[in-house]
């Protein structure tokens, strides 16, 4: 089980290696710039919904972004939240 | 001490002079080795670039990084991964790298890193 924190816009090189990645038993968290690729109807989101790993969206930024309405609440995620991945995932691998 | 046993990767993903990420994951991979942290090298996606030979940095003001990363089986890197279909993308095979590296499949992939202890991105 890896924690994959995907920093970095949907037309990176982060992104396209980490959905590259992920595997079934893997969480993508999206923070910072990667929030957009959750963008609902974005040729990104289609990418992460085609991905076997779970997503899960840092609320902070996403509301920093202007997306907090636009995502569905059950894939947002707290700060504690965070924590609570990180210890459920033996390993993280960070996408910046 | 840290337990010997720990396996780590580090894992290289970008161009060789587009920044100076690249450089400093290396200068991370041969730290390790001198510390006798066991060690393995990923390149990913745009990282296979690293290892494509004939490089001739020198004109940039840039130090030649396939010359260093050639030299790293002198250090303790034990092996050293190539992203197959990165490698394919760009037109390249293993012939055109500067040191022997062993490829991996994109549908091996998260099953090699799932067999890491700690996964290092640069």
């Amino acid at each position: 089980m890896i924690l994959h924190t995907l920093n970095a816009s949907p037309g990176s090189t982060a992104f396209r290696d980490c959905l590259a990645t992920a595997g079934a038993a893997d969480t993508i968290l999206l923070l910072g710039d990667g929030v957009y690729a959750a963008l609902p109807g974005s040729e990104a989101e289609q990418a992460l919904l085609a991905c076997p790993a779970r997503l899960r969206v840092l609320e902070i930024d996403a509301r920093a972004a202007g997306l907090l309405q636009r995502l569905a609440d059950s894939i947002l995620i707290d700060m504690d939240g965070f924590v609570a991945l990180s210890e459920t995932h033996p390993r993280q691998l960070a996408w910046y | 001490m840290q337990n010997p046993k720990r396996r780590q990767l580090v894992i290289l993903r970008r161009s060789p002079y587009g920044s100076s990420l690249a450089r400093a994951a290396v200068d991370l991979s041969l730290a390790m080795g001198a510390f006798e942290q066991d060690c393995d090298l990923l390149f990913l996606g745009d990282g296979v670039l690293q290892l494509l030979d004939g490089q001739s940095a020198e004109a940039i003001g840039s130090k030649n990084l396939g010359k260093m990363l050639a030299s790293l089986p002198l250090y303790d890197i034990e092996s050293v991964l190539v992203d197959a279909a990165a490698l394919r993308s760009f037109g390249l095979t293993t012939a055109d790298l500067v040191l022997q590296a062993r490829l991996v499949e994109p549908a091996a992939m998260n099953t090699l890193l799932a067999g890491y202890d700690h996964l290092f991105s640069c």
